[in-house]
């Protein structure tokens, strides 16, 4: 937040996706700021699980999770949203919301 | 003020005992009103409401909301009424969130109450305004609210845009459509672009081989202009120009008795006139003094609350919001901030560091659709983008069809996250 966008993203790259992360070490993700920044998610991913057009992101393995939102910040996965969502989480607030995802249970 | 909260929210002052004489006083809880129930206020009501501990109540007179987001895919035939429209009921009862079905019509901020023309007033603790935008009807000489009964805004879905539409399906081969475009800055910067495509849609749709579309714009270049101009060119070719004030010379006015739109350069006789004005924060904002000169309110963007008055919050099309366009998307994103801290204030919640989302689809023709977005934050003194997107020109078939799908999935996630 201190820096531009895609400087801080080239950082980001360059400090901690020399590798993907290590995601043994953020299995205890914070639910709390999860929940708070899944507001962010749930806009177009349903909470629900329902699925209209955008893939459900509930009940997903933490690691799954966290490898997934890993490709799109290193944009090895293709779509800008996601990238730019993606791009301004550091990795503990991945690790959050992959505990608080993980967490909910798809309702279909 | 400050000390006035601690002792509510602590249970208890003389004051409160003294304005409020109810037995269980001392389980009163903090009162948020929302005034304004489009996606900023439906979405602040339901984030302070669903953790409880705050009395919300949302005023807002309709019993159901029509979306001005995907409103140009019902002008295009690609949704029914229905699929635009969302009831209150549904958050009202799961929420425990009071609707109350009237126009507020002033803000008392000394004595924290809103008022409604029956007299009524209701206190509050925080306020939340998200009153949309009004429009200037002024800003287009001979235009006026009268008049657009016949020459239609349709920038606050309704009436207006089912009455566009009906205008719209009525028209016959070598017919015109003048459009007025509003100058910046306005609710939906993609919007009448979105809506030139759709219109275009609809004729082509008929078989119509003659009719044109004139847009008539105080802009010298408008949201994703690359894109939509290569779509026309693609599926539309001929049917739509494009006018710059350096090409209309300036707007002179409307004349709805002859059908004309008349400009520095020329006058344009139409079959319809699709006129959509200036723009500035809906009334009760603006008469609460909470705008500046620009007509819109300025805000604190760590937070969301007026820049003038840190009782009340502004979110959606009515406050400045810096880098972010106005939009249903950016209201739902700041109501999210709004909501956080908020509750933080009257509840104890956590608060984090604001961040907002933002991001606009345009249909261009079936299948055919374009986005573009960003993230934003809180930087000096205003919301900042700190990374945007935009699709490209030139991008193949199944990649516009896969962002139409995204378009129609977002739409389903926001209105879910807002109204159920």
């Amino acid at each position: 937040m201190r820096c531009s966008g895609a400087g801080r993203i080239a950082a980001s790259i360059a400090m901690s996706f020399v590798a993907s992360w290590p995601t043994a070490a953020l299995a205890e993700g914070d639910r709390a700021l999860g929940e708070y920044l899944s507001s962010e998610c749930v806009t177009c991913h349903q909470l629900s699980g329902k699925y209209q057009g955008i893939p459900p992101i509930v009940g997903w393995p933490e690691q799954s999770f966290v490898e997934i939102m890993d490709e799109y910040r290193q944009k090895k996965r293709d779509n800008p949203v996601m990238q730019t969502i993606a791009g301004k989480f550091s990795r503990d607030e991945i690790a959050a919301l992959a505990a608080y995802f993980g967490s909910v249970k798809s309702k279909n | 003020m400050n000390s006035n909260r601690r002792q509510f929210i602590g249970g208890l002052g003389a004051l409160a005992a003294a304005s409020f004489p109810m037995p269980a006083i001392a389980q009163a809880k903090p009162k948020l009103v929302v005034v304004g129930g489009g996606p900023g206020g439906a979405t602040v009501a339901k984030y302070v409401a669903k953790d409880g501990g705050v009395d919300v109540t949302l005023v807002e007179p309709a019993r159901r909301f029509t979306t001005c987001f995907h409103s140009n895919l019902y002008l295009g035939g690609f949704k029914s009424w229905e699929e635009i429209t969302h009831s209150y009921d549904k958050i009202a009862k799961a929420y425990g969130i009071k609707h109350v079905r009237q126009r507020a019509s002033a803000i008392d901020r000394d004595k924290k109450v809103v008022k409604f023309a029956s007299g009524r007033t209701l206190s509050y603790d925080r306020l939340v305004l998200a009153p949309g935008i009004d429009l200037k009807y002024d800003s287009v000489p001979g235009y006026s609210e009268e008049v657009s009964k016949r020459l239609p805004h349709a920038w606050q879905a309704g009436p207006q845009t089912q009455l566009l539409r009906r205008q719209l399906n009525a028209l016959s081969d070598g017919a015109t459509i003048v459009m007025i475009a509003p100058p910046n800055p306005y609710r939906c910067p993609p919007g009448p672009y979105e809506r030139v495509s759709m219109m275009a849609h609809v004729l082509k749709a008929k078989g119509h081989k003659k009719s044109r579309i004139v847009i008539i714009d105080p802009k010298e270049n408008f949201s994703k202009q690359g894109l939509f101009m290569e779509g026309w060119q693609k599926h539309y070719p001929g049917m739509i120009e494009w006018q710059d004030p350096k090409m209309h010379g300036g707007v002179k006015g409307v004349d709805a008795r002859s059908m004309t739109v008349k400009t520095d350069l020329g006058d344009y006789k139409a079959q319809l006139i699709n006129v959509i004005p200036a723009q500035m924060a809906g009334k009760i904002a603006r008469d609460a003094g909470l705008a500046n000169q620009s007509g819109f309110c300025p805000i604190n963007p760590e937070n969301m609350r007026s820049a003038s008055d840190a009782n009340i919050t502004i979110v959606g099309d009515a406050c400045i919001a810096g880098d972010m366009p106005k939009s249903g998307f950016s209201a739902n994103s700041q109501a999210k901030v709004a909501a956080m801290m908020i509750r933080g204030e009257l509840a104890n919640g956590r608060t984090f560091p604001a961040r907002y989302t933002n991001t606009c689809w345009s249909l261009i023709e079936t299948d055919d659709t374009v986005k573009v977005g960003g993230s934003y934050t809180a930087k000096d003194g205003k919301i900042a983008a700190t990374e945007t997107f935009i699709s490209k020109t030139g991008e193949n078939a199944d990649l516009r069809k896969q962002t139409q799908q995204e378009n129609m999935g977002w739409y389903a996630g926001i209105v879910a996250d807002i109204w159920s």
